[in-house]
């Protein structure tokens, strides 16, 4: 069943227009990647979907229910959670501080403890560095609390903007293995990536979104097709 | 001389909590809300008006009207221009500021009105030969309690936390589900608490309330938030103690020359921004903007 549905969606900034009617979806445990080149309107995608950047248009069902347009502290509050672009750490605040702010877009208070403990499993240098200035973390550390302190929220759909940003090889497949045993639990992740390759072997399905549209959908048959990658990734016209 | 640092350190403690009111509204809005000064003067026309009540009854009803106040103030005035660049939010807020005090000229009149406040605050006694008067004592008290309850507050609280976290990234604290019209609701109802706080002592030392009674304090209150770093709760609060002593300290040193007191004062605020541009907490601050 589908847990999360974007439909026609189209947003942008003032005068300008950047996606023009996009759409996707994904079921509960499943992986789903997003690649495009720079600018393509990958970020201004998840920001339309969490609230931040205001959608022109379309709609985005949270397991049924409409959430387009409501605010982004009320939409963490139903779900879905957002990993964003840079990590955006509170780098002048501790670890823990940081997770418990994640805590804050908790549906149920109970499960607070819990959550903690799920981090503390899934990546235990937080816990070793748990009173230690955010900012201090290395990129990889910090990636891993950005995710952790989204996680903590329990949310049923996680978004990842571009989480292999500035990671070298070795932690970016430390940082992917997470991913999948994230959504193995049951969680819908939405990971776009401006470098295809690390998703597309992955996931479900990829889409690849290029000047505001999604130009072609790729399963994890095609992408393993070089040839059909390329065609999809720089579009027919041989660019 | 005992009495000279017992001033200065009285001084700068209530511009510390007057800065500090400053600086929390700052921290979660980017604004720097001039009529912060209206909130001490209504918090002051309220404990003139309600002399008649017992002391701390008279205190309550001071912090409740600022309080409210400020929440109004946030609502009417303050919460479209969330996001609007500072320089439009500075000058909407002199425009509340003035308009506030023709509210209270014409309410309360354009002459000050007076009532003697906690007269018990005026005498002095003496410990050990010096003679040392009352209210710098109690202030000094009042200061150093409501200052360490905002540090708990600050940094022991949920609250705290996410003040401080929208202070660094406003919207990333709301991706994680901080709740903005609630949080900077809380911060401009601290403030107007603040505010009252300093209305208290004020009016115990000049109990002459006119409209524009808040009006001094919120100035120098505001050169303290620059001078100690805006961008840390810690460096407001410093920069309004410096403010603070100094001015009270330039007042003894100059004596008949205190006329120069506020000129000094600024020579000194200049030298220190010249060195340090960004306050003096200015490298602390930085680092939580990241
Ligand atoms: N805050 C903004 N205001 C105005 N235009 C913006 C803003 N953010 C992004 N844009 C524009 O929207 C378009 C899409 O940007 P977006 O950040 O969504 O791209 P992206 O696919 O995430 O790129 P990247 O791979 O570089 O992160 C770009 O042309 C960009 O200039
Ligand atoms: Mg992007």
């Amino acid at each position: 069943m589908t847990l999360f549905e974007v439909k026609d969606l189209r947003a942008g900034y003032g005068k300008v227009d950047v996606l023009f009617g996009v759409s996707l979806t994904a079921s509960k445990g499943e992986l789903i990647g997003i690649v495009g080149p720079n600018g393509a309107g990958k970020s201004t995608l998840f920001g339309a979907i969490v609230g931040t950047v205001g959608m022109r248009g379309g709609s985005v069902f949270l397991d049924g229910e409409d959430i387009s347009g409501k605010r982004p502290e009320d939409i963490v509050r139903l779900g879905l959670s957002l990993v964003p672009e840079g990590r955006q750490i509170f780098g002048g605040l501790s670890v823990i501080e940081n997770l418990t702010l994640g805590l804050t877009g908790r549906r149920d208070k109970h499960g607070e403890k819990g959550a903690l403990e799920r981090v503390h499993d899934l990546f235990p240098v937080l816990t070793t560095h748990r009173d230690h200035q955010a900012g201090m973390l290395s990129g990889g550390q910090q990636q891993q609390l950005a995710i952790a302190r989204a996680l903590v929220a329990d949310p049923r759909v996680l978004l990842l903007d571009e989480p292999s940003l500035g990671l070298s090889p070795t932690v970016v497949k430390d940082v992917f293995d997470r991913l999948i045993a994230i959504a193995e639990s049951g969680t819908a992740v939405v990971i776009v990536e401006q470098r295809a390759h690390l998703v597309t072997r992955l996931a479900e399905r990829t889409h690849v979104l290029r000047a505001g549209k999604m130009q072609a959908t790729l399963t994890k048959e095609d992408a393993a097709d070089e040839a059909k990658l390329a065609a999809a990734y720089f579009g027919n016209s041989g660019e | 001389m005992i009495q000279a640092i017992l001033d200065a350190v009285s001084l700068g403690g209530v511009y510390a909590l007057a800065a500090l009111g400053l600086g929390l509204v700052f921290g979660v809005m980017r604004l720097v809300n001039f009529a912060h000064a209206e909130l001490i003067t209504v918090a002051s026309y309220t404990l003139v008006m309600t002399h008649q009540f017992p002391l701390l009854v008279s205190i309550i009803f001071s912090v409740v009207v600022a309080s409210l106040m400020a929440l109004i103030m946030e609502l009417v005035a303050y919460r479209r221009l969330r996001g609007s660049n500072p320089a439009t939010m500075l000058i909407v807020s002199f425009g509340v500021s003035v308009l506030l005090q023709k509210v209270y000229e014409l309410v309360f009149g354009a002459l000050p009105r007076s009532a003697s406040v906690a007269t018990w605050m005026t005498g002095a006694f003496t410990v050990g030969g010096v003679s040392i008067t009352t209210a710098s004592v109690v202030t000094i008290v009042l200061a150093v309690v409501i200052l360490l309850a905002m540090g708990y507050l600050v940094e022991r609280t949920k609250l705290g936390l996410q003040l401080r976290a929208a202070a660094s990234d406003f919207q990333t604290a709301r991706l994680l589900g901080v709740r903005s019209n609630r949080l900077i609701a809380s911060a401009f109802v601290i403030s107007g608490a603040l505010a009252a706080v300093v209305a208290f002592v004020n009016v115990v030392g000049n109990p002459q309330v006119d409209p524009r009674f808040g009006l001094d304090i919120t100035i120098l209150a505001l050169v303290g938030i620059v001078v100690g770093g805006m961008n840390s709760l810690r460096g407001s609060a410093l920069g309004g103690f410096i403010v603070g002593a100094v001015l009270s300290l330039l007042n003894v040193i100059l004596g008949n020359g205190r006329v120069y007191a506020y000129s000094w004062m600024f020579v000194i605020v200049i030298v220190i921004l010249l060195v340090r541009p960004g306050g003096i907490l200015s490298k602390f601050a930085t680092k939580e903007r990241v």
